[in-house]
């Protein structure tokens, strides 16, 4: 197919898949609902995550960029009153500069260098909000802190209008971050993950790029930090530990990083599967159990993630459509 | 017969298609919980930790809970006005996270129709007080720290947690008298710094000298040898574990038993304290001091004490869940729900508004260690913490043994400016908070 050319089952695809997530809620409990506000977050949560990965770098401290953005979005519009919808940008955007700075000492490391360099910057700063309590609250953190405000009679503090108002925000982020990756940019990130040397003898600033990647996927953390204080209305330092970090990490693994799609499907099955399936078959205690098994079940069956079911699905629909006469594939289609 | 079973035999298909169709139903909750026929049954929201670090404080109570709900409904219900009601736990697994507590409130309220929650609190409770009190719901917790002028519905009426730890330190001073220096340590979190404060507070009215500053550690320590060696590098007389949640006492009386200290311990709770025991050695533990004392304790039966059938109870809970599985939440949640019967019993009605209403009138009510007042207006904004008697337990050749039970108000009336200073001083006053 021609560059430009875009096959229209996508379109219907995409259409369909619109459509449902709008109807999605009509379907769900109010708690349900609740569930699915905290997922469009982490959907792009996680996707911001991945962004990052495409330098090859991966980070343990995207959690606490996300309480960046949580916490500055909290004391713009708390402590100096700043109104929400500017403050969740100004917390986005705080973040994006914190990951900026971080870019110093952490981008002279590399791998597995990295990964543990992110990790003691992301412990630095939860000790920071720990440690002063004015402005930050300490252990104990902000609470009371502002909501969306209200447009009309439609309040955001109720789960429905508020996954309306996440499902704008989070699908224009992913469209963004989809451009990005489908761009000369995005192109370029991958360069420096397979070949950096290769890309630093053709000119490629491999430091700029990485910090680029780094800024960008920390500024939407931010973003999905700041939907989510406004929201839920309280904040601590232990939201943000490491624990947190570890199910981010789950959610890319068992969905798969190679894809866009890949990470955004490992959320939503793992949390349906934990939040939704469980919790109704009354399993709340053995969660945890059930859950790891999932994870090691996917690791061993689906090495490649729940991307790989994908081209294989494809794979097999295309074998039906294409199968000869006589063949079971096309007996069965009969 | 034979042949019976070979008509009734499942293929895979079939197989499958029913367990389907039979998990699906399940997972639409058609399926009803509990049916107690046409008699009238009142829902109560439980939602606490019951997996994650903070497990220990939530499950145990869940379990006692249970007893509690076979006990009262085989004994046909609570009587409320004309009406008897089963009573019927729904819990809600909220992991200790906020978001997590909200959807579980917004599910045992809107959804479950439930007439009271039991909560921890702590960190959890900012994500469930809005919604709380648009609903006008009525909700306990264990921690009375996150009672504030504004939390009209919110109550502490069993763990007035930390100020009961002064009791702890008084009994310490006045039967230890030699041990005069201490040292502290907890988890830097919302539990550890007001706790520090009370002991803080309970020492310096005892006359003994903490000398060092307290040790806060991150919650997601997992070495605790460099924290003991620390602790120990002053050689108290006195180890103080504050609040530490159990995955801390345990690997921190490891390390003083390594270490060598010969000293006294005390600590907020010691849940699961036999394996404690086992890990080091009934020496060692001899003379450990803190504040939840097994149910099978006879000091249990003396008059005043409000808890129905506390040996009964634990020989239960020791039957269904294991003597080793007792905590110190095990008895909190179910003392609870004995005086919430008890008000709406009072009051007529399951409602939350006039189920409060009725627990609070006279500005009394039946705690488990005794009969009790409303107190707080100092400390939290708003007289909503029951506070009385609380339990000095001691571990005498392995087993938890209570040695006394102490007034907090009058440890109050005394030293309350102290407690108040240090309150102040880690920020922990209402008005310091968030």
């Amino acid at each position: 197919m021609s560059r430009g050319k875009v096959n229209p089952w996508l379109w219907v695809a995409g259409i369909v898949l619109l459509a449902t997530l709008i109807a999605l809620p009509f379907g769900l409990s109010f708690s349900q609902r609740e569930v699915a506000v905290l997922l469009v977050i982490n959907v792009l949560l996680v996707s911001s995550y991945r962004l990052m990965t495409l330098t090859g770098e991966w980070s343990l401290g995207h959690v606490v960029i996300m309480g960046v953005g949580a916490y500055a979005s909290a004391l713009f519009s708390k402590r100096l009153g700043v109104p929400v919808p500017i403050s969740m940008l100004l917390g986005a955007v705080t973040a994006g500069a914190v990951a900026a700075l971080l870019s110093f000492p952490l981008f002279r490391m590399k791998g597995f260098y990295f990964l543990i360099g992110s990790f003691a910057a992301g412990e630095v700063i939860r000790l920071i909000w720990k440690y002063f309590t004015n402005p930050f609250g300490g252990p104990k953190g902000l609470k009371l802190i502002p909501g969306f405000p209200d447009i009309g009679p439609i309040s955001f503090f109720e789960p429905l209008p508020y996954y309306y108002l996440c499902l704008i925000v989070v699908g224009m982020s992913l469209f963004f971050l989809y451009r990005i990756e489908r761009s000369r940019i995005g192109l370029t990130f991958h360069a420096i993950h397979w070949q950096d040397k290769l890309a630093e003898s053709v000119g490629v600033n491999t430091f700029s790029y990485r910090m680029l990647a780094f800024v960008l996927a920390s500024t939407f953390a931010g973003l999905c930090g700041a939907l989510y204080v406004h929201y839920i209305g309280t904040i601590n330092p232990n939201r943000f530990d490491v624990e947190e970090m570890v199910f981010v990490l789950i959610w890319a693994i068992v969905g798969g990083t190679a894809t866009f799609y890949g990470p955004i499907l490992g959320v939503v099955v793992l949390t349906v599967i934990n939040e939704v399936i469980l919790r109704a078959l009354g399993f709340d205690t053995a969660r945890p159990m059930i859950y790891g098994f999932i994870l090691i079940a996917s690791v061993l069956f689906l090495p490649n993630g729940l991307e790989s079911l994908v081209p294989k699905l494809q794979a097999w629909r295309t074998s039906r459509r294409t199968a000869p006469e006589g063949t079971p594939a096309s007996e069965e289609k009969a | 017969m034979k042949n019976l079973l070979a008509r009734t035999r499942l293929d895979r298909r079939d197989f499958l298609s029913a367990s389907a169709a039979a998990m699906s139903v399940a997972a639409t909750g058609v399926v009803p919980k509990v049916a107690f026929g046409a008699e009238k049954t009142v829902k109560i929201g439980f939602l606490a930790p019951l997996t994650g670090a903070v497990a220990a404080w939530g499950k145990p109570g869940l379990d006692g809970c249970q007893i509690w709900a076979d006990w009262v409904n085989d004994a046909g219900g609570i009587k409320v006005g004309d009406d008897s009601y089963k009573v019927e736990f729904i819990s809600y697994d909220n992991e200790y996270d906020p978001g997590k507590a909200r959807a579980g409130a917004a599910k045992l309220i809107k959804e479950d129709g439930v007439k009271f929650i039991m909560m921890l609190g702590g960190d959890t409770w900012p994500g469930v007080q809005p919604i709380a009190e648009n609903e006008g719901m009525l909700v306990s917790t264990l921690l009375p720290s996150d009672l504030t002028p504004n939390t009209k519905t919110l109550i502490a009426p069993c763990e007035v947690h930390p100020i009961y730890n002064v009791t702890g330190v008084e009994w310490l001073a006045a039967n230890k008298p030699d041990a005069k220096k201490a040292v502290i340590c907890a988890q830097d979190d919302a539990l550890g710094k007001p706790s520090v404060a009370t002991y803080l507070a309970a020492f310096e009215a005892a006359g003994i000298e903490v000398v060092d500053d307290p040790l806060f550690f991150d919650p997601a320590t997992t070495d605790f040898a460099p924290v003991m060696t620390r602790l120990l590098s002053t050689n108290p007389d006195i180890l103080c574990l504050d609040t530490c949640y159990a995955d801390y006492v345990h690997p921190l009386c490891e390390q003083a038993f390594q270490q060598g200290f010969k000293g006294t311990i005390i600590s907020c709770t010691a849940d699961f304290y036999p394996k404690i025991v086992e890990k080091t050695s009934k020496e060692f533990m001899e003379g450990f001091i803190f504040q939840f004392p097994d149910f099978d304790d006879p000091a249990l039966n003396q008059p005043g004490v409000n808890f129905p059938k506390p040996n009964e109870f634990y020989a239960e809970y020791a039957k269904r869940y294991g003597e080793a599985e007792w905590g110190a939440v095990s008895w909190e949640y179910a003392s609870i729900m004995d005086l919430w019967a008890d008000a709406a019993g009072k009051a007529g009605s399951v409602e939350p508004a006039d189920v409060l209403k009725a627990m609070k009138e006279g500005g009394t009510g039946k705690h488990a260690f005794g009969d009790a007042k409303w107190w707080g207006t100092e400390l939290f904004g708003i007289d909503n913490a029951l506070v009385g008697n609380w339990p000095v337990v001691v571990i005498e050749n392995g087993k938890a043994v209570i040695k006394e039970f102490r007034s907090i108000p009058d440890w109050w009336d005394k030293h309350k400016d102290l407690m108040v200073k240090h309150m102040t001083a880690l920020g922990q006053m209402w008005n310091q908070r968030g």
